[in-house]
Order: C-alpha cells, then structure tokens, then sequence
C-alpha cells in the first residue's frame, strides 16, 4: 500500500488531522527506551503514518534522532508518495522553520510534498486571511488551508492528497535550500507577508497565563488541578476496578462450578483468574489517568505546570516535567513511569522512571492499613482534628517522597558524567490554550490500556504461576505452611530473622512480590483468619496478641515503603527504559535498602 | 547584559549566542526564532530563581537560568 506521511512542529494540531483522515482505527508502533511513537491508519487506498512532532531536521537527543532517522527512511522508501507537512497558521514563522527543512529533504529525495495550513478557524476569529494560492506560488508547493477541528477545507484536502498521491511526480517540490540561514530567512520573510500579528494571537493565552503562572494564584491552581487529578485516579478509576474484579471473579466462578472439583479449577480460579484479575484491574486506573493527563496536555496546562514545579524539582536533579509522573505514582507506578514520556530530557526521565517505585502507590495502602493499625494506637488530638494513625500515613507517603528525591539525588551524581545520556536544558515551549478534542484522547486511553496489557501480561503471568504452584503443592491438611512456598519460608526464615520477623512474614513478603496487596491476604491465611483483606482489625487484633514488637513492625513498614515488590512494575520499566539491567538492578537496589532500612530500625526501637 | 537579567516586560535585541551553549543548543534556539537581532520580550519572572517567560516572535518559551544567561542582549 503507497504511503502518505504527516509532519509538522508540535503542537500544529497534527494528531487531531491525522484522526480525522483516518478515522479510529489505528496501530501504534514504539520503541524501546524512548518515547518515539509512529502512528498508522489508513486513509483511501493509502496508508498514513503520523510522525512526533518535531522543531528541526537536526536531533539534539536520542529520542529526536530515532524519529528523525525513521523520517529519513520512511522518505526513502518508494511506497512513501507523499508528505504532507503540517503549519500552525497562528505561528506560521516557527512551522515554516520546520516545514522549509522538510521540504528540503522532499527534494533531493523526489518526493511529492504539500503543505497543510491549519487552524485558519482561529485566524477567521481574528479576522485574518493568508491567501494560500500566493502562499503556494512563493513556497512551490501546493497549500491547503484547513482547520481539522472544525472541518473546514477537510474535503478539500482529502481530495488534493488523492489526487497529489496518483500524480506525485508533478508535486515534487520546486524550491527547497538546504542552508540553515536560508530557512530562517525564508521564513521569517514569508511570515512578515502573510502571518498574523504576533500580539494579536497571544494575548489570549498570555492573558489566561498571567492567572495562572501568577505566585498566588497560580500555586493555588496549581493545587486544585493536581488534587482533582489524585482524587481522578481513585475516584473515578475505582468503581470500574470493581466491576473488573467483579467480571473477573464472576466469570471464574462460572467456568469451575461445571467442573469436578480438583486440581484444574483451582488452578483456573487461583492462578488464571486470580492472575489475571491481579493485574487486569490496573487498566481502569492507566486509562483513567491517561485521560486526565492528556487532557491537560492537550488544554495546554501541562507546560505550566511543568514551568511552576520546574526550580523546586532541578535541585535533586529532577524536570518540571517530572512532577506529574511522581503524583500519578501515588496511585500506580506502571501509568506513572509511563507518563515520563513527556520529560524531554532522556538523562531526567530516566532518573524520574528509577524513582516512581518509591512513592506509595495504592497497592501499599492495605499493608499500611494493617500494620498501623497494629502498631499506632487509635488516640486523636486537638478534639480529633489531629488523629495519630493519620499522622502515621502521612509520614509514611512522605518518606516515600524524601527517598525518591535523595535516589534522584545520588543517581544524578553518580550519572553525572554519562555521555550517553543526554541532558537537555529547559527550553519550553507554552503553547496556546485550547479545548481538547475527544478523538486524539479517545485514541491515547485506548492505546495506553492495550500497551499496559501487551507488555505486563507476559511476566506477570508467569510469576503467578510459579508462585501459584510453589503454594499450591505438595497438597495437605496444612495448607500454605506445608507447602513448598511454606517450606522455603522456614528455610529461609534466618533471613528475616534479623529484621525480628518470623517465617510466616518471611512467606507473606515474598508473596507480596506479586502484588504488595497480597500481604494481608497472606498473612490472614497464615494466621487463620478468613477474609482478612476486608477485616483487617480481626487479623490486626491477633497480630498485636502474638508479640510482634514495636521496632520489627516499623522496620516492616520502611521496608513496605522502599522495597520493589511488584513484577508489574519491574516489566514495565524494562520495557520503558529498554533495559533489563536496569529494572532488576532497582528490584535488588531497592530490595537491599529497604532490608537495611528495616535492619536499622529494628535496632533503633 | 543578558536574557536573565531582564525584567518583566523589558524588551531586548539579542545580540549573541554564548558559545556555551554549545552548538547544538545554539542552532535550535536559533531554529526556535532566538537568531541574533532580533527583538525579545520578557513577559514574566518566576519566584525563586524559576525559568522565565519570554515572547519572540510568534511564540512564548520558558528558559531557565542556565539557557537565558548565555543568551546576550542589548536592553532597547
């Protein structure tokens, strides 16, 4: 199938075209370790493969050189016909920048180009008119005006790209230099003739800014959006975790009830089932924090907020950018590490990737539930305004935090000559307020959900099993305790026996390895209570009669804090980071830290 | 002077790129509309030392101190 490719400077609206030309159905291609996404639909007889956005020709980081590089093959390639290059009427000097040196390289490689003008709505809204057919003549190439959120022109433009496709070699460019001084004056002649008035454009969003970048203001927005967003991943996202646990237990149950009992329905129900739901119920929340997320960064909030969290952050060697990331980790780590895609510097979105394991994600809050309960008495103070196991959770979600920023710390100086790691200052750009439009965001949270799905199920999979099979056999009246699992609980018991845990801990941690949320479940089974992820006081109050001792109960929780227990989390930043070294070197790092956290503390009390 | 000493809604010419910045950095600022002779607004100041905002041309950016100190200009 011949292809038609889509370029354009971020933010040109190009996402939202590529939508429109191509209808919903679409496949996304990425790449490991960078953010690089290559989207394909198809649109007529052609294919269409939506590039990143970018400023230049001339990469300052891996990321943009992959992108580039894919450029460059994809304009090699014969079935590639056209390229259809994407300018923001409303900033036409810096699209053409962009669209000059494309056009260059449409040349020397006989390509057919035209160049997409889009947004002329908001220019109409000004009173503007860029007179295309002399924009076209002075730039040799053909030149649609459009605005693919309106749909104005769309047809027209529609018909053009058939057409320029069947007849591409009377559309290679006229023009196109290749000297860089040349593009910058070219452009910046042709918007002095036919862009509109800087001032004019930005007012608006320089306005709207003036609110919410002020120091007052601004912070307090700042505030109220992010306290929207945390309450978004829990609120929003948790009654359709429900109804996934509910499908997944419902359907388990439907499937065993016709079998005979035995071997293969536990199996389906403990490790299918109950694999599958473990981690099946985290796609509600991706894709419910996908959507917030890409509706500030399509309404333009994103940049400033990333602009206001940017001084703070850089002093543990962290981006403005990383801030969102660290907030969404609080909730779950895999959509977290997945939102670091949009740090621009590859050298800080490593360093935020490494240190979202740390901020306590709502797998840890049952675990901590637990153990407070055991360990802090119930007292309020300042009639109940100030309440002790309260004061507890916050101190445990702010340890969190102060680990994380003292990894980046230390991370930071121990990289701080790795070449090979780029660092790109901050240089943002803070584009224009608009209003989202449904169908680019409609296509992220589809995308993100099936991405978590396509690259978690594998390893989680497997490590359910195992552990399944480590529980399940050799079968006996003594359940969990005789099993293999419960042997190598005991036979592993010296070590936590240094932390003042015994092996029913021991079995309960490694569990947890699975999910941290397991804990409880384990320990409820270990200590003979049923039920015990809903009625924590019960397990609690038997917790508390068995002696577990103060100093080994903190040491615990620290190490709940620090430690990587969560396979999920470990396949996703592999895969992220596109390095197997990586990932499971913080499993163990952080592992060991959280161990000597727990070792110390112990001494301490 | 230079890009970071600039006050809120001073505007400037920029007359240099420091070599600094590598040449990299240098020529996509320039690609960004930060080309010696033209005219650059500043329109805010964050607290702390934070990036500022400037105006050039058709867009709005947000440099931090690293990148605006190496930017030199002459206050008009």
């Amino acid at each position: 199938m011949n292809r038609i490719i889509l370029v354009g400077k971020p933010n040109s609206g190009k996402s939202l075209l590529f939508n429109q030309l191509t209808g919903l159905r679409q496949k996304v291609a990425n790449f490991p370790g960078v953010t690089v996404e290559l989207k394909t639909g198809q649109f007529a007889d052609y294919e269409v493969v939506d590039f990143p956005g970018a400023y230049s020709l001339k990469t300052l980081s891996k990321d943009e050189e992959i992108a580039i590089e894919k450029l460059h093959a994809a304009m090699q390639d014969e079935k590639t016909t056209v390229i259809a290059c994407i300018l923001d009427a409303t900033r036409l000097e810096r699209s053409l920048t962009f669209g000059l040196q494309v056009q260059a390289l449409a040349k020397k490689q006989n390509k057919a180009l035209v160049f997409v003008l889009n947004m002329v709505d908001e220019l109409q809204s000004f009173d503007h008119h860029i007179d295309e057919k002399q924009l076209s003549e002075q730039l040799g190439s053909p030149v649609y005006a459009i605005s693919a959120k309106t749909l104005l022109g769309i047809n027209e433009l529609k018909d053009g790209l058939k057409h320029i496709a069947s007849h591409a070699h009377d559309y290679l460019p006229l023009k196109g230099t290749d000297s860089s001084l040349d593009v910058l004056k070219q452009s910046r002649d042709l918007a002095q003739q036919f862009a509109i008035q800087a001032d004019l454009v930005l007012k608006k969003q320089n306005r709207i800014d003036s609110f919410l970048l002020n120091s007052v203001f601004g912070g307090l927005a700042f505030l109220v959006i992010m306290f929207l967003l945390f309450q978004s991943i829990f609120t929003w996202a948790a009654p359709i975790m429900d109804a996934v646990e509910f499908a997944i237990g419902w359907l388990a149950q439907k499937i065993t009830t016709s079998m005979e009992p035995g071997i293969l329905p536990d199996f389906i129900n403990g490790a299918l089932f109950g694999g599958l739901g473990s981690f099946l119920v985290f796609v509600p929340q991706i894709m419910v924090l996908t959507l917030v997320i890409g509706l500030l960064e399509d309404s333009g909030y994103l940049a400033r907020a990333a602009l206001i969290c940017h001084k703070p952050l850089s002093y543990f060697g962290l981006s403005g950018r990383s801030f969102i990331p660290y907030l969404s980790g609080h909730a779950c780590a895999i959509p977290a590490i997945l939102s670091a895609r949009t740090i621009e510097s590859p050298r800080k979105r490593l360093i935020t990737m490494m240190t979202i394991p740390l901020m306590s994600c709502s797998a840890r809050l049952p675990v901590y539930a637990l153990l407070i309960a055991v360990l802090i008495p119930e007292k309020s103070y300042l009639g109940g305004l100030v309440n002790l196991q309260g004061i507890a959770f916050f101190a445990l979600y702010m340890f969190g935090i102060l680990m994380a920023l003292m990894v980046s710390l230390v991370v930071n100086k121990f990289k701080a000559n790795d070449d090979k790691l780029d660092d790109m200052p901050f240089i943002l750009e803070l584009p224009a307020y608009r209003l989202p439009h449904w169908k680019p965001l409609f296509q992220k949270v589809l995308n993100s959900g099936k991405h978590f799905v396509r690259r978690a199920a594998p390893i989680i999979f497997m490590v359910t099993i195992a552990i399944w099979i480590l529980g399940y056999f050799p079968q006996s009246d003594e359940g969990l305790q005789a099993s293999w699992l419960g042997q190598l609980g005991q036979w592993i018991e010296p070590v936590f026996e240094p932390l003042g845990l015994d092996w029913r801990y021991g079995i309960a941690i490694i569990m947890s390895f699975l999910a941290r949320e397991v804990f409880v479940g384990a320990l409820g089974t270990l200590f003979g209570i049923e039920g015990a992820d809903e009625n924590i006081s019960g397990l609690a109050a038997n917790i508390q009669a068995d002696g577990l001792t103060f100093g080994a109960g903190m040491g615990l929780l620290l190490f709940y804090v620090v430690a990587l227990q969560c396979v999920a989390t470990v396949a996703t930043l592999k895969a992220e980071t596109g390095s197997r070294k990586i990932a499971w070197g913080l499993f163990v790092a952080y592992g060991l830290l959280a161990y000597l956290l727990a070792f110390v503390t112990v001494r301490l009390f | 002077m230079t890009l970071w000493d600039m006050a809120t809604k001073q505007t400037g010419r920029i007359v240099d790129l420091s070599q600094e910045l590598g040449t990299h950095i240098s020529r996509r600022l320039r690609e960004m509309g930060f080309e010696e002779g033209q005219l650059i607004t500043c329109i805010r100041r964050s607290p702390l030392q934070g990036p500022l905002v400037v105006q050039i041309r058709d867009s709005v950016y947000s440099l931090e101190q690293s990148v605006a100190r190496n930017i030199k200009l002459q206050i008009i």
